[in-house]
């Protein structure tokens, strides 16, 4: 038996005036999405400006702890085999992890939304030569090609010491590595949703006053793909931040300026958990785990409040 | 805001008894009448089926749904006319091609005396587009939620370079929402839809469709969705529009009632072709084609039957088939009360039956009228109980 | 059409166990419900009381947002989270169903009243067959075996004029209009006493409505059916229905026999309701404008609620609300122009701004 009243709703009147940040409003009205939300704006912090809570980064040089010493007064996390104050390593590590993460999301987002966008609206064999790239690069396991492909492209790029925004190059190359493995999905899903927006009356009325592909792509697919595109980007953001760590963990990563996975990566290498010293692998991880976790929280959150089905309710 | 240069109203406050009958004697389909603005011959429209390889291989054809199967049509300066028909009739494809949403297979589209229908891009589309624009159905679709009032009216003017300067622009925008009755214009042009009512809503798709001055408006059920008493106040508005700037309507609709009302002319269509055609009075009060009879019986009317009898209505068995098994002969022929053997295997073409009316039926031949057809209340017994399938017919 | 008498071709139906002898079949008695909406109350039915008897048919007309659909959804108990009866009786037999819990209601709906869904097309399973969506019902309802019910359901096909073949068929095998009669079948299947439509042609060609409408009145002599449809579509009443009642902003502004109602309109709601709607069978070819809006049910104006947009308002108009009073013609109506004891000849509203041709 179906529900009451399947296509109809209450007589609701017309709409009051939706602000610029009612999504987020609706967002952290939600437990789920409080507690997300509040999360990330503290790694947030700590990733924009780690130097105000921890001081510049400690190096060998500048370090002045004992050896792997276990959490004390001094160094409420401990230190690492260089001496190195772990608290400072880890709110450092949230600069690099982030930002890393930010930065991927941005080239996967960009790539996949205009690969959906384009490949859905226009469709015929443009979409078809475009999904047939999309789907190799989404059958092929992405951990294993960003493997292959991160020494490659570093060779290519070469090792100095420029930085893009405060990055070093060789994690550049895992920023461009990882939007290389990871725009397919978000492609498949933007195309969907550019699929049906394609047959809704709006564009019809677009095309009726004269408008080309390209206007109709600008201003009337793209606005209504962006709360899914925000939606996608956050889990894309959970996962390209747990990429660079596993690559990070396997030996891809910087010493110079170590993500939570070059910490994971040096505290095995020192064998850290042989030794009992625990302060060194716990704080990254546990970091690694609460962020993309959050991120998780936020994106089936937003998942939620995006559903065109909840129109009316809070 | 220009109005409709060369068109000029049909007389008086949009209110004309009858436009009809203009030219003398003919069918309504006269070649090169010198107030026509609009006139399509022989349209066709032809969808293809797309199979799968595993009904091409044996060698099966693909099939082929004729949503427009050669129809012929005049519209002329000012009048309204009201192609009505039933889902599948192909009245709103007929519409999408005259305003370039979709392209026709066969025939030709002829505006103002110049032949487009093979336009593309470049200024001569352009410039149809200004002169030919649709109202669409639905006002909840039409407008895109992210869009404000302001640039969904603007919209057309902007991908047309029309009003580059932004005070020309925002003149002729205010202007629009003011003649499509949403005052006070500046503070409606900044809200979002969401904002709007379903009657106002439509409004704004009236505004956009006029703000590039149109001679011709296609006109795609522009009330189906909105309540009835704000029906009556968006149609008052469009014939208002007619009698100010002289625009000229196609009004298409599934609802004979409200084609009565409204048009000058009508035009019944049934799975592609044009059924009958004609003044609306002619058309309603004395159909010459079954099937509009039929129909006439079963629009809405608010006059119950009398006491203790049944209305008179003949209600044809079965549905429309779809448009990928056009029956052979004349369309209609399985569902027609009056079907006999030259049906079957000969389409006819539109017969003139006099008084500017045309009728395609075998029995219409030579003017004449149609005998009595079948009703549900023929003998005060309840016809023959129509089953939903007639033989022969396809249940889609 | 007046009252048939019914005269069906099977036994009396069995009356429910806390049936009350001679109470009429149906009775709604002042029933209010109201919605709650991001804190606000919206009062969609707000004091409706109608009456229907066996074999009639009853048709609840109104503009969207007047509460006929959600009176239809209080009488079936079906109503979304936000909304609740918070007053009124609604009496079957006699039974206040009203007050039943929701474990209660479950013996009456769909066995004694059932409703067939606006938007029905789209409600039905598209997983799975018309013929076991329709068995559904009389499995779980009257506790008979799978077969049974299947051959029941097969009965119910023939009766709604779906071959029987048809009916292992998914629903998007099917056509707008085989759906809406399995729909009707659906409703019809615990052969219910009463079964009501929201908006059942809505949506369908003008043709397909015909046969609609026509096989509810063939099911209706058939079976001693009880209809109450709910439209917007005054034709559709005027076709089909005994009597009408007229809501408007979640009240009754007149009810009556359709003949009366239709053809003498009391309230000047009615008469411009019935002057906005396109006729084919009468003489003029004009529709009335009814200027404003429907009033926003989370603060109605006091008073008659129609007073805003009515022509004839007086002074008390707006501030109180108007009695109902019924005249000798069996017609019930809430207007100040017509008090108790008054001769009851209509106030003919002036006809306003018009559109279409004199």
């Amino acid at each position: 038996m179906t529900a009451a009243g399947a296509s109809w709703s209450p007589p609701i009147p017309a709409g009051r005036r939706v602000g610029r940040f009612d999504l987020l409003v609706r967002l952290v009205r939600r437990p789920e999405g409080a507690f997300g939300v509040l999360i990330l704006a503290i790694f947030a912090a700590l990733a924009l400006a780690p130097d105000f809570f921890v001081g510049p980064l400690q190096t060998a040089v500048t370090a002045h702890g004992t050896r792997l010493s276990p959490p004390s007064a001094a160094f409420p996390l401990g230190t690492d085999e260089l001496r190195r104050d772990m608290l400072n390593l880890t709110v450092h590590g949230a600069r690099v992890s982030m930002a890393i993460g930010l930065l991927a999301t941005l080239v996967t987002v960009f790539i996949g939304a205009v690969v959906g966008i384009v490949s859905g609206f226009v469709g015929g064999r443009v979409d078809a030569v475009l999904m047939r790239i999309t789907d190799f690069f989404l059958v092929i396991p992405t951990f294993v090609l960003a493997l292959i492909l991160t020494p490659i492209i570093r060779d290519l790029v070469g090792s100095g010491s420029t930085e893009i925004l405060g990055i070093r190059m060789t994690l550049i190359v895992i920023v461009i590595v990882i939007g290389i493995t990871s725009w397919s999905s978000s492609a498949r899903i933007i195309r969907s949703q550019t699929l049906s927006l394609k047959e809704r009356a709006f564009v019809d009325r677009a095309r009726v006053i004269g408008a080309g592909s390209g206007h109709i792509m600008r201003r009337h697919i793209l606005p209504n793909v962006i709360n899914l595109i925000v939606a996608n980007s956050v889990l894309v953001f959970a996962g390209a931040v747990l990429t660079e760590t596993t690559l990070s963990f396997v030996g891809l990563g910087d010493p110079f300026q170590p993500s939570w996975g070059q910490l994971l990566e040096a505290a095995r290498s020192v064998g850290a958990p042989g030794l009992g010293a625990w302060w060194y692998f716990v704080p990254p991880g546990v970091c690694i785990v609460l962020v993309v976790f959050a991120f998780t929280l936020v994106g089936g959150a937003l998942d939620d409040l995006l559903n065109p089905k909840r129109r009316g309710r809070a | 805001m220009s109005a409709g240069g060369a068109g000029m109203s049909a007389g008086g406050a949009g209110m004309s008894a009858g436009g009809a009958g203009m030219s003398a004697g003919g069918a309504g389909i006269g070649a090169g009448e010198p107030d026509e603005l609009l006139r399509i011959e022989g349209l066709e429209v032809h969808f293809p089926i797309r199979r799968s390889a595993l009904d091409i291989l044996p060698g099966r054809h693909p099939g082929v749904v004729r949503a427009v199967d050669g129809i012929d049509l005049t519209i002329r300066r000012g009048e309204v006319l009201a192609l009505v028909g039933e889902s599948g009739s192909g009245k709103t494809t007929t519409g999408r091609v005259v305003v370039k949403l979709t392209a026709p297979t066969g025939g030709r589209v002829v505006f103002d005396g110049q032949d487009v229908t093979d336009l593309r891009g470049g200024a001569a589309l352009r410039t149809y587009r200004q002169r030919v624009q649709l109202i669409f159905q639905d006002p909840y679709e039409t407008l895109n939620p992210k869009q404000s009032i302001g640039d969904f009216v603007a919209e057309p003017l902007d991908v047309n370079g029309l009003a580059p300067a932004p005070d020309d622009r925002r003149r002729r925008v205010l202007a629009a929402l003011d003649a499509a009755g949403l005052r006070p214009a500046e503070d409606f042009a900044r809200r979002y839809p969401h904002e709007l009512s379903g009657g106002q809503r439509q409004r704004v798709v009236i505004a956009g469709a006029l703000v590039m001055g149109p001679e011709l408006v296609v006109a795609d059920e522009p009330v189906s969705m909105l309540d009835v008493s704000i029906r009556t106040e968006l149609l008052r508005l469009m014939l208002d529009l007619r009698a100010e700037r002289g625009l000229t309507y196609l009004f298409i609709t599934h609802d004979l009632a409200l084609a009565w009302v409204l048009a000058d002319r009508i035009a019944v269509m049934y799975l592609g072709r044009i059924m009958e055609i004609g003044p609306a009075e002619r058309v309603i009060e004395d159909p010459h084609n079954p099937y509009t009879r039929a129909l006439v019986s079963v629009s809405p009317t608010t006059t119950p039957p009398a006491a203790g009898e049944r209305a008179q209505r003949t209600i044809l068995v079965g549905e429309t088939p779809d448009a990928a098994h056009v029956p052979s002969g004349c369309r209609f022929h399985p569902r027609c009360p009056l079907v006999f053997d030259r049906c079957r295997t000969e389409s006819p073409p539109l017969f003139d039956v006099g008084a500017g009316q045309a009728a395609a039926c075998w029995l219409a031949e030579g003017g004449r009228s149609l005998p009595l057809m079948p009703t549900t209340a023929a003998a005060g017994v309840a016809a023959a109980a129509p089953s939903p399938e007639a033989p022969g017919v396809a249940a889609s | 059409m007046t009252a048939a008498v019914p005269r069906p071709d099977r036994p009396p139906r069995a009356l429910p166990r806390l049936a009350v002898a001679g109470a009429p079949l149906l009775e709604v008695d002042d029933l209010k419900t109201h919605f709650r909406l991001a804190g606000e109350v919206v009062r969609a039915v707000d004091g409706v009381s109608f009456r229907l008897d066996a074999g009639e048919a009853l048709g609840i007309a109104g503009e969207s947002g007047c509460g006929k659909t959600t009176t239809a959804l209080s009488l079936v108990r079906l109503l979304p989270a936000n909304a609740s009866i918070v007053g009124g009786s609604i009496r079957l037999h006699g039974i206040d169903l009203a007050t039943k819990s929701d474990t209660a209601i479950r013996r009456y709906r769909w066995r004694e009243i059932s409703i067939v869904f606006q938007g029905a097309m789209n409600a039905l399973n598209p997983v799975a067959r018309v013929r076991d969506q329709i068995a559904e019902p009389i499995v779980e309802r009257l506790g008979v075996d799978a077969r049974t019910a299947r051959r029941r359901a097969g009965e119910l096909l023939e009766l709604v004029g779906i071959p029987r073949a048809r009916g292992s068929a998914y629903p998007h095998e099917l056509s707008g209009g085989m759906r809406q009669r399995a729909m009707i079948a659906m409703a019809l299947a615990c052969d219910p006493a009463i079964v009501i439509g929201d908006e059942p042609t809505t949506a369908l060609d003008v043709m397909v409505q015909a046969q609609i409408l026509d096989l509810l009145e063939r099911l209706r002599e058939r079976l001693g059916l009880s209809l109450i449809l709910i439209t917007h579509d005054l034709s559709v009443i005027a076709e089909t229905c005994d009597r009408v009642l007229i809501m408007y902003a979640g009240r009754v502004a007149e009810e009556g026999p359709v003949a009366q109602v239709f053809t003498r309109p009391r309230h000047p709601y009615t008469q411009k309701l019935l002057a906005a709607f396109p006729n084919i069978q009468a003489d003029r070819r004009t529709l009335d404008v009814i200027p404003g809006t429907p009033p926003d049910l989370r603060t109605p104006p006091p008073g008659c609620r129609f007073a805003p947009r009515c022509p004839l308002a007086m002074a008390v108009c707006s501030e109180v609300v108007p009695p109902e009073v019924t005249f000798a013609d069996r017609v019930r109506v809430a207007c100040h122009l017509y008090s108790e004891g008054s001769s009851g000849e209509p106030v003919l509203v002036p006809a306003a701004a018009t559109v279409g041709r004199a």
